[in-house]
């Protein structure tokens, strides 16, 4: 069938066909709290999920895992809740895998291997293996081409993503001070998460000063290292239904969308150019919706500047005007697309994504856990007063989009609409 | 820069990229090269991956190109590199038209931007290892 016979608001391959039905997380630590294994936390996590679905053990049968190798096996967790598979999965990777992942669970529903999926993710990043460099990650064995950047001191992650953004103030004007603004939109979401690890409001000059990481980086642009483990679930929409909150319906995934290469990415095309700018072309034809129907995004903010080159590439504004769209308003609560509205990567805590999504189902369920008083029916009376320690329920809010981010060269998104 | 250091990481040489890091050892830049599309590539590969030639040579670049993006590291991620703090990274464009990695030398960190011009110079930091590097030109 060709686009013009295909009705352009209909989801093309998924047709709201599969939800997310529940999530759950640990508390997110650093220091206080630290030291639990990986087994202990993801078992949490993957209890407090099922337990928000209104599921039983029995009830799940598949499960899915993402890790550096820095985790614990998904039949290990599964063992541990009285859970018997059908199917599991333990994958490499970081950020952007949640979203691949949730399309591998639709898939391997839709072939019937399994009934419902948990996705989880349980990490001691702050107090194991540091994104920043300091701990096991840093001992990591030199291999391959990686020589042809650490031999000059040019391995972390902040240092090999910022000449994207370094190249894009060159090619479009862009400021630091507009991406920090990124950092203090999260800021101010993060005041209205009881949960979240950094609640205090930051200004832009609290982030110009703060030390100087790799410039263009500045301490205050980059995420907060944590200690934590979250989980969803997935399951079809008929199964959906029997479930405690409304689901989450799921209508379009990108799975770790690439650049032409995704080692020296820059070899190729505009190098401020990240893999959203393919994953766009998947992502809105599938979805049956354009970035200008979306509510609510989740642009992964490892780096403020991140959070902004996604935005572009998926085209929530033309190229180049990234810097104003972060900078503009639209991006805040009580704004006309808020983003990560929990505080995401750079105030709530480092998650690799999973918490973005986590986040996007509660906005979908109008339930968002923030301060607002619970009502007789168990569900929060949003205020919708967004002012510091407020509310932080997006009114209305009807579709997210997530955009997952594991390097410029790779990425993942996915649309999901209130069922 | 105290390029010396034993324990900064070093080439580890392949197959794959064996004639790169022998060619700078002879202060010579060489990029793997198609001979049937008569275009370089980088990082090198076993094949063309613009025309899935197999039949690929080493030529000589110039050396020459300008800075395609920049950073300075203030936060060393390996102790090796922490007295240098702070110092940069560069990706330069060549003459060729593919991006290498590397360090200006001599010149101001403040001095860097995108398209100022470099040509290479040879570090050889031990006898059996040379890193490219670059200076303004
Ligand atoms: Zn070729």
């Amino acid at each position: 069938m060709s686009a013009s016979e295909t009705d352009a608001s209909t989801p093309k391959f998924l047709a709201d066909k599969y939800a997310i039905v529940g999530v759950g997380e640990t508390a997110f630590m650093r220091g206080q709290g630290s030291g639990r294994t990986t087994r202990a936390m993801g078992t949490q996590a993957v209890r407090a999920a099922i337990e928000d679905a209104g599921l039983e053990a029995g009830d799940v049968d598949g499960m899915l895992s993402y890790s550096f190798n820095d985790s614990t096996f998904s039949p290990m967790i599964a063992g541990d809740l009285g859970i018997r598979l059908n199917f599991y999965m333990d994958v490499y990777g970081g950020g952007s895998s949640t979203e691949a992942l949730v399309g591998i669970a639709i898939g391997v529903i839709a072939a019937g291997m399994c009934k419902t999926v948990v996705v989880f993710r349980s990490m001691n990043g702050f107090s194991q293996v540091r994104i920043g460099g300091t701990g096991a990650r840093s001992a990591v064995p030199v291999s391959g081409d990686a020589l042809h950047n650490r031999a000059y001191g040019w391995q972390s992650a902040g240092q090999m993503f910022a000449p994207s953004f370094m190249r894009h103030m060159h090619d479009y004007g862009t400021t630091a001070g507009q991406v920090a603004m990124v950092k203090v939109i999260h800021s101010q979401h993060a005041a209205n998460n009881p949960k979240a690890l950094y609640r205090k409001p930051v200004t832009v000059d609290d982030v110009l000063s703060s030390r100087m990481i790799c410039k263009p980086l500045h301490l205050l642009d980059c995420c907060v290292e944590t200690d934590n483990a979250c989980a969803i679930i997935v399951t079809s929409a008929d199964r959906a239904r029997d479930c405690k909150h409304t689901p989450a319906l799921i209508r379009s995934v990108v799975g770790r969308v690439c650049k032409p290469r995704i080692d020296m990415h820059y070899q190729h095309g505009p190098i401020s150019t990240v893999a959203g700018y393919y994953g766009k072309d998947i992502l809105w034809p599938n979805a049956g919706v354009g970035p200008e129907d979306i509510d609510i995004t989740g642009s992964y903010d490892a780096f403020t500047f991140t959070t902004m080159l996604q935005l572009e590439d998926y085209g929530f504004c033309k190229k180049g005007e990234g810097g104003n769209y972060v900078s503009d308003g639209t991006m805040k609560l009580g704004g006309k697309r808020p983003n990560n509205t929990s505080g995401g990567h750079l105030c709530e805590g480092y998650t690799h994504g999973i918490a973005m999504v986590i986040e996007n189902v509660r906005q979908l369920r109008h339930d968002v856990d923030d301060s607002c008083p619970v009502g007789a029916d168990g569900h929060r009376q949003h205020t919708y007063d967004y002012s510091l320690g407020g509310c932080r329920q997006v009114r209305d809010a009807e579709l997210t989009a997530n955009l997952g981010w594991a390097m410029p060269g790779t990425g993942s998104a996915m649309v999901m609409r209130r069922g | 820069m105290d390029t010396h250091d034993a324990k900064k990481p070093l080439p580890r040489l392949t197959p794959d990229n064996r004639a790169f890091w022998e060619g700078c050892r002879e202060h010579k830049i060489l990029l793997p090269w198609c001979q049937y599309c008569d275009r370089p590539h980088w990082p090198p590969g076993p094949v063309c991956p613009y025309c899935f030639g197999d039949d690929l040579t080493w030529k000589q670049s110039s050396g020459r190109g300008v800075i395609s993006s920049w950073v300075v590291v203030h936060k060393a991620w390996l102790p090796a590199f922490a007295a240098d703090i702070p110092y940069n990274a560069v990706q330069v464009e060549l003459e060729e038209g593919i991006r290498l990695t590397g360090n200006v030398v001599g010149a101001s960190n403040k001095t860097l931007r995108v398209g100022l011009p470099v040509e290479v110079v040879f570090d050889d930091v031990t006898p059996e290892a040379t890193l490219p590097r670059f200076k303004p030109r």
